[in-house]
């Protein structure tokens, strides 16, 4: 037998020489892969680590059964050059029969009971009859399993009674019965990408077909390389119910999210679980890296998020993360773009000349003197020398890589990827940039264990200005600083306004921006192991460890300076540290069973997760030397500060069950239980019990539907359940004394040094327990057009019951801030629709609409007619927005006007002033204020509600097209039925303050008929013109095309001969056109007081329209 | 396949009684009322956190300054619109400033009570500072009741009992009862207080800070023989002697004058010196506010060196501090012409603790004089023209000799001097009020004169309204929250 193989080998040559030169003719590509050789020198190994090994080096793929492979027993093998046909010639030794296809697949005949076995010869066709690559073929219940190959046929050696698995990506899974068949053909369907998509659920997945609650699900392809710094941001617009809540424009700084409207005024930001991990949010989603997202679920309903109940009445954000699948040959992929941003809109503001001209005409229009004490007097101050906004607003730049590399083997599968995402802003200095590096990988260890991990480590570093407070805000500054002033002086000094104070006491936006060094920095790791343990049959165990852990730098130089009004009379350097970590355990075990028409699948398990913290800080002050390198605390003349301490712990343990139940796929039943102990309450009050159920009956799979052909798919669904919160202030249960010795912190000053001081600065509730969230949800799902056309309709109602709201505090009690109490309820209450489409052949096309209607309105709060407040507006403390009882949240409250008043003689006569002590001080060009309560006077009393900033309607709509090598997508975003309050605007046009103004100011009063809308000028606060009025309220809708992405991948035989795989290149916009009537920088104004205030613009950063080139390279 | 079962149900087992206490868990660094109040420590602690409230800026140096805007002295400045109402009488309910000033008053007065309830049950303190804090205690629980009385009138008291129980939402009680609480609380300060203090105790309240402010309570309580009684206790006592010179009270020399009843104490980069920032001009670092009024500055008789320590008039010079120039006021610094001297404390050139704006600086409260000149007037008031020249001239003397003493002076000269001696402190609309409740002045006249308004309002028409100005509004938003326990001040 020695003496035959060398002949054999002959023979082989060739045959392989003459199909090398065959293929070399027709296609030069195959050179390549013909030629491989390997050269090998292997003691007693065993035969699959060899062919193992040879895979990894080569194209070839190995089909076997391991058991026939492993009776080969360990050879040894010294082979220079050898080809796999040598190779395999020497090591298989005949004992094995196999065949190599020309696509370099082998495929072993099992060995054992070779008699009972047929080979079963089959071909894969898609419907229009075309041949399918690569399609798995697996014979039920074992590890044996096939390929097909460039014909689309495979050969699988299989019992004649077996039953096989065809699948394919893309297609619905097929299962054929042998039945002493040995040949045939299959035909794959396309999935229907709805029905048959498997949807994440809170510990597991299922089909999305077997949902009987509410999860919106994005796939990560839909939102990858979207120049976003989160994945929070590029999901705008894509799922009903869901509201991507813009706060901020700054790089870096994280949207709200909120899910099926404002659930509470406590904390309503969801629950983020990054796989597995429950984080802190939403800024966890900032961290990770968007290309390395396969998909985001929401929990939207009770039944889908009740599994989560303690932390899941503001719904669930489920990110997956990608993974590498079980042999699956290397691929890599490289993702770059880099692009530029700009601010869409300035707003218009008086020049100098203009403005020197109204404020003149303010003490013409008084009667008195102009002010000697003022620049009015003065013509420098008529010249226009900066426009304020041009010089800060400026240009930004985004830019990406990624690179990720992903694969499996039989045993194992790995991804890891490595990202740069860098974001400068349209404000210089405001920035954010991140490097994340990632690696999920999975391995068998053996036939009864299964591990796996996913890390994420991430570096993050920014800088953002406050551009939210409304007496030092950044673009406020800018808004008001007066014109004439030159950014630089000519002798190398900052324009300043510290002349007068009629120039206002603000700070030169440009030298605030031009003197900024600071920055803070998060390292953060987020990591996950867990072990799975198929039990018995079909209990199966997993356990998972969870560790989110952040690292927080800070460093903030503030340089000495006298020259600005508001001074820093000392260089201080401030350093801190914040460190925040937590620990998850979950143990769950899954039963899934399927007995006749019955399908019965269990999950149940045990969790717990504690968080810690702690932070310090110091600071200095009197730095000799400010030169960059000397900035070290060290250097600093004085110690100004040292603080440190420890967050308050809190903890988490839960018990939860779900038991799904599908009869026939036409019953569906789902049954969640969690029990939840939060450390955050009182001792007694301490656990919460959370049920959930929620029916589905799937109406097209009844026997009278078969006939309706119209209709592909319908189900409808209902549920009910009860989810918790406890994103509260822990440890209200026990007062707090603190004690320091600063003037925030208690501290006093005897004999010229500083002392201790101490004082009750928290009151206890020791009563306090869980918020709970009542919800129904009602949802029917059809299809038609052979599933081409989806459409979802669902309805919820969402009670808020016992929310935690401050109790109310007289102001006997002092300044102390009262601890919550569970006083409150809140509905939120509406509809969401959705409605996708694709089709098409040679041009494919999606369309996806989405549009939700959310009604909010606080049911209960301290009894009639009681309110919280919120934050208050620039220097005269103005209310703006108020949550009052019968009412949505933050609505806006204040005056109702009825023009002004053009003669006197409406003055004299004006009921609305008949007893009014202001009368002789209202004149002519004055705002006629509606006396709500006709008491005969105008005030605090007649302030009533205004408007809701929280959107009766938001709308998304998506759509793709594909056409040859060209790809084009879109989302489009819309807000409708919001009112927004324009502040900024209200100060803006305020003659009284001593700030430039909105070129609107020109527009003003001056005589009868003039306008009835803007004040006469004057300095007379007697009106008080410009208190919160209805004058200032303005529509929030718009309709945004929020990207907009033009691809172009070039033909794959261009591209193979660069050696790469694909290669496509795309421009992208971000913000590209707003249609909105709003007159501020944009309708997208977010939060400025917790859930308190919405909806009033302050001057925040603006949204920035971007436009980003980039490519994708596939190796 | 049974033992991989046992095996995962044991391991389960095992964490899920480990967990036991994941929720039991403790906070660290934290101090509750359950483990404070252990020594003497934090009964001093506990005192030094009232001081802390003087230096909050919506207290003393802000809100509180606000409520002499409507006198006759200084005009408000600024764009605080809210001040603007407060000057020309036009405020209502919701008017910032009288929100400000009712929690922080009663934030004083419960700080206090949760000191006199909890000190005494220290087991480990010494007498003397047990007395000292105690003392001190009393005392503040007064003041906050003292500034409610004065801006509110009738106003809730919130008893000791109430405070255990957190029970605050208490209807008003007439003012009668109020000063009632004030005198006991003072008379129970005066018995715990010491006569003074050793420098390092600098800035404590006193026996005389408690006579000098029980006196005036007797004042507006118009208890004239009483407030004649504990004024002469405190005048009488040469730890409370008025300083040399009368420029000293508003330098930092009066850190060791005995004058200076009651203070807010600095320190340079923790707590600033509200009052200078406030009150300086714009362009040397300040914000401007309270500028003076024509009429304040024609008061001064010519050769009154206070007006100079009191006004910068243009033409002025001072040295602010920042290079070794003397600066010279000029016309373009304010808009009235004048800016308050009295609160520009300045390092000098070259100082080693810093340079501008001295943040070291106690800015006074009550000063003796305050007391001497309200003796004088209950003298008069109830002896007779010529009772009171010798306080009178007193302070006189003090302030300059070549002041011509007076000579059976009656209330026009007290009234006069008064002004004079304690302008832009806080106490010219109180008096005012004070004496037209008694038909001394008439307020309203005063108001209206063209040298009591500044020239910016000079077209306006401010109307004093008998008697609804003499008390400001309870805040709005304390009525609403009251749930109709607290009813508002009448004509508001």
């Amino acid at each position: 037998m020695h003496y035959a193989r060398p002949f054999l080998k002959f023979i082989l040559l060739m045959k392989v020489a003459f199909l090398f030169v065959l293929v070399t003719c027709m296609q030069v590509s195959a050179h390549v892969y013909s030629q491989q050789k390997f050269s090998l020198d292997l003691k007693q190994t065993e035969v699959s680590s060899i062919l193992t090994q040879i895979q990894k080096e080569s194209d070839y793929r190995f089909f076997y059964n391991y058991a026939s492979i492993k009776k080969l027993g360990r050879v040894n093998l010294q082979v220079k050059d050898a080809s796999v046909d040598e190779i395999l010639a020497a090591i298989i030794d005949n004992k094995l029969p196999y065949k190599i296809a020309d696509d370099h697949v082998v495929v072993f005949y099992d060995s054992d009971n070779i008699s009972a076995q047929l080979s079963i010869r089959g071909k894969v066709v898609d419907k229009s009859g075309v041949t399918l690559i690569g399609v798995s073929v697996k014979l039920q219940g074992s590890n044996v399993g096939a390929t097909t190959n460039a014909n689309g046929e495979f050969i699988i050696k299989a019992p004649d009674n077996g039953v096989l698995e065809i699948s394919y990506i893309g297609y619905e899974k097929q299962i054929v019965q042998i039945a002493g068949r040995t040949t045939f053909t299959v035909t794959m369907v396309e999935t229907n990408a709805n029905l048959n998509e498997v949807v994440v659920v809170g510990y597991g997945t299922t089909k999305k077909i077997d949902v009987t609650g509410s999860i919106a699900s994005v796939k990560g392809a839909d939102i990858q390389n979207l120049p976003v710094s989160s994945v929070a941001q590029a999901l705008d617009g894509r799922a009903s119910g869901v509201n991507i809540v813009r706060n901020d424009g700054s790089p870096g700084s994280p949207p709200s999210i909120r899910i099926r409207g404002t659930g509470t005024i406590n904390d309503s930001n969801p629950l983020v679980v990054i796989d597995g991990v429950p984080s802190s949010n939403p800024d966890a989603l900032g961290d990770v890296n968007p290309n390395d997202i396969a998909s985001v679920e929401i929990l939207k309903d009770a039944s889908s998020s009740a599994i989560y109940g303690t932390r899941a009445a503001n719904g669930v954000v489920l990110v997956t993360t990608k993974r590498g699948t079980y042999s699956q040959k290397l691929s890599t992929s490289i993702n770059a773009y880099t692009g530029i941003s700009n601010t869409p809109k300035y707003i218009d503001l008086l020049t100098a000349p203009d403005l020197y001209t109204l404020k003149r005409e303010r003490y013409t229009n008084d009667g008195i003197a102009i002010d000697p004490e003022s620049p009015w007097v003065d013509p420098y101050y008529a010249t226009q020398r900066t426009d304020w906004q041009k010089a800060i607003l400026g240009t930004g730049k985004v830019n990406n890589i990624d690179v990720n590399i992903q694969g499996g083997n039989e045993a194992s599968t790995y991804y890891f990827s490595t990202s740069y995402y860098d974001e400068k802003g349209i404000i210089d200095k405001a920035y954010f940039k991140r490097f994340s590096t990632r690696i999920n990988s999975e391995h068998k260890l053996k036939p009864w264990i299964k591990v796996g991990e996913n890390i994420q480590l991430t570096y993050g570093e920014s800088n953002s200005f406050d551009n939210n407070n409304s007496q030092t805000g950044l673009l406020f500054s800018a808004l008001r600083f007066n014109p004439s002033i030159p950014t630089v002086n000519e002798d190398g000094t900052y324009g300043t306004s510290k002349a007068f104070s009629q120039l206002g006491d603000i700070n030169n936006p440009y030298s605030t921006i031009q003197q900024t060094d600071a920055f803070s920095r998060k390292y953060r790791a987020i990591a996950n192991v867990f072990a799975e343990i198929p039990i018995y049959k079909d209990l199966k165990f997993r356990a998972n460890y969870g560790f989110d852990g952040a690292i927080g730098r800070g460093y903030n130089f503030n340089i000495q300076d006298l020259n600005q009004v508001r001074q820093n009379p000392n260089s201080t350097l401030t350093q801190s540290e914040t460190e925040l970590y937590s620990h998850l355990l979950d143990l769950v075990f899954t039963y899934d069973k399927t007995i006749k028409k019955s399908h019965i699948t269990f999950t149940g398990g045990y969790s717990k997760q504690n968080f810690r913290g702690s932070s310090f800080s110091a600071a200095r002050l009197g730095y000799d030397d400010t030169s960059k390198d000397q900035l070290v605390l060290d250097k600093g003349n004085l110690l100004l500060a040292a603080s440190g301490g420890y967050n308050d712990p809190t903890a988490l343990e839960s018990v939860f069950g779900r038991g799904f139940y599908d009869y026939d796929g036409r019953y569906l039943a789902t049954v969640t239980f969690r029990a939840d102990g939060s450390s955050r309450f009182a001792p007694d009050n301490r656990w919460g019990y959370f049920p959930a159920f929620s029916l589905g009956w799937r109406i097209s799979n009844e026997s009278f539907m078969k006939d309706v052909k119209w209709i592909d798919n319908l189900k409808l669904t209902g549920g009910w359940g009860e989810l918790g919160n406890q994103n509260v202030t822990p440890f209200q249960y026990v007062n707090v004394i603190s004690v320091g010795n600063g003037y925030g912190t208690n501290g006093y000053t005897f004999g010229g040094a500083g002392v201790n001081g101490a004082a009750v600065v928290k009151t206890a509730n020791p009563g306090i327990t869980w918020e709970r969230a009542a919800m129904t949800n009602i949802s029917l799902e059809a299809g038609f057009l052979a599933n081409k056309l989806n459409t979802t309709v669902t309805y919820f109602d969402k009670n808020t019951n016992k929310m935690l709201v401050p109790a109310v505090q007289v102001g006997t009690a002092g300044r102390i801030p009262s601890p919550d109490q569970n006083i409150a309820n809140m509905n939120n209450h509406g509809v969401e629709v959705e409605i996708n489409y694709s089709g098409g052949d040679e041009l494919k096309y999606t369309f996806g609409a989405n549009a939700s209607f959310i009604n909010n309105k606080v049911t209960k709060l301290y009894g009639e007619n009681s309110f919280i407040g919120s934050v208050v507006y620039g220097r005269s403390s103005q209310e703006i927005s108020r949550t009052y009882e019968g009412q949505s949240i933050a609505s806006f409250y204040g005056w109702k006007t009825a023009g002004l008043y053009q003669v006197q003689a409406e003055i004299d006569s004006d009921p609305y002033l008949s007893s009014d002590i202001r009368k002789s001080s209202i004149k002519p060009g004055d705002v006629r204020f509606v006396d709500i309560n006709g008491d005969g006077l105008i005030d605090g009393k007649d302030r009533t509600y205004l408007g809701n900033p929280n959107p009766k309607a938001t709308v998304g709509f998506q759509t793709t097209l594909a056409y040859k090598n060209f790809d084009l997508s879109a989302n489009f975003t819309g807000v409708f039925g919001v009112s927004l309050y324009n502040a900024d605007r209200m100060q803006g046009l305020d003659p009284t303050s001593n700030f430039n103004m909105y070129a609107e100011a020109l527009d003003r009063w001056t005589g009868p008929g003039t306008s009835n809308t803007i004040p006469k000028m004057s300095l007379d606060q007697a009106n008080l013109n410009y208190r919160t009025s209805d004058l200032f309220v303005e529509s929030g809708n718009y309709v945004s095309l929020k990207n907009l992405t033009i691809g172009y991948t070039f033909p794959a035989s261009l591209v193979k001969k660069t050696t790469l795989s694909n290669l496509r290149l795309y421009v992208s916009g971000q913000n590209v056109f707003m249609i909105t009537n709003y007159s501020g920088y944009t309708p997208e104004l977010g939060y400025t007081n917790g859930n308190r205030q919405r909806g009033v613009d302050v001057a925040q950063y603006p949204s920035v329209r971007s436009f980003t080139f980039g490519l994708t390279v596939k190796l | 396949m049974k033992s991989k079962l046992t095996y995962t149900l044991l391991l389960v087992a095992i964490c899920a009684s480990s967990c036991k206490k994941n929720l039991e868990l403790d906070q660290k660094g934290i101090y509750t009322t359950d483990n404070y109040f252990r020594n003497e420590t934090d009964a001093v602690n506990v005192i030094s956190g009232i001081y802390n409230l003087l230096e909050q800026e919506d207290y003393i140096s802000h809100a509180e300054t606000t409520f002499d805007v409507a006198s006759d002295d200084y005009w408000r400045s600024g764009d605080h619109s809210e001040d603007e109402a407060i000057e020309n009488l036009t405020y209502d309910a919701s008017n910032a400033q009288v929100n400000f000033s009712w929690t922080y008053k009663y934030e004083t007065v419960n700080r206090a009570t949760n000191a006199i309830i909890n000190i005494p049950k220290i087991p480990v303190i010494s007498e003397a500072v047990k007395n000292r804090s105690m003392g001190e205690a009393y005392f503040f629980r007064a003041f906050g009741y003292w500034r409610l009385m004065l801006i509110y009138g009738d106003v809730p008291i919130i008893t000791d009992d109430d405070y255990a129980k957190s029970n605050f939402n208490k209807a008003k009680s007439p003012i009668e009862e109020v000063r009632k609480q004030i005198e006991a609380d003072l008379l129970k300060a005066i018995d715990n207080l010491p006569q003074s203090y050793t420098a390092a105790d600098r800035g404590r309240v006193s026996k005389g800070t408690a006579l000098g402010l029980l006196t005036k309570l007797y004042m507006y309580w118009e208890k004239l023989p009483q407030a004649i009684t504990t004024g002469e206790q405190l005048i009488s006592n040469s730890n409370y002697a008025l300083a040399t010179t009368y420029q000293q009270n508003f330098t930092r020399e009066n850190a060791s004058s005995t004058e200076v009843l009651f203070s807010v104490q600095g320190l340079q980069n923790i707590v600033q010196n509200d009052y200078t920032i406030y009150y300086i001009p714009r362009a040397w670092g300040g914000y401007g506010f309270s500028q003076p009024l024509q009429g304040l500055a024609n008061e001064f008789e010519a050769n009154d060196p206070r007006k100079a320590a009191t006004l910068l008039s243009v033409g002025d010079q001072i040295n602010i501090g920042d290079d070794a120039n003397i600066d010279t006021f000029t016309a373009d610094l304010s808009s009235t012409g004048f800016a308050f001297r009295k609160y520009a404390v300045f390092y000098p050139f070259g100082s080693a603790e810093g340079n501008g704006v001295d943040h070291n600086y106690a800015v006074p409260l009550m000063r003796s004089a305050d007391i001497y000149l309200l003796v004088a007037e209950a003298k008069i008031r109830t002896q007779g023209a010529g009772a009171g020249d010798a306080l009178i001239n007193q302070v006189r003397r003090r302030a300059s000799a070549a002041l011509p003493p007076v000579a059976n002076a009656g209330m026009a000269q007290l009234i006069h001097e008064r002004r004079v001696e304690l302008a832009g402190e806080g106490e010219r609309h109180q008096d005012l009020m004070r004496w037209d409740k008694v038909n001394l002045v008439n307020i309203a006249s005063i108001y209206n004169l063209a040298i009591s308004k500044a020239p910016v309002d000079q077209g306006k028409t401010v109307t004093f309204i008998r008697p609804k100005h003499y008390y400001y509004p309870i805040p709005q938003v304390e009525i609403d929250k009251s749930g109709g326990v607290l009813v508002q001040n009448p004509n508001y």
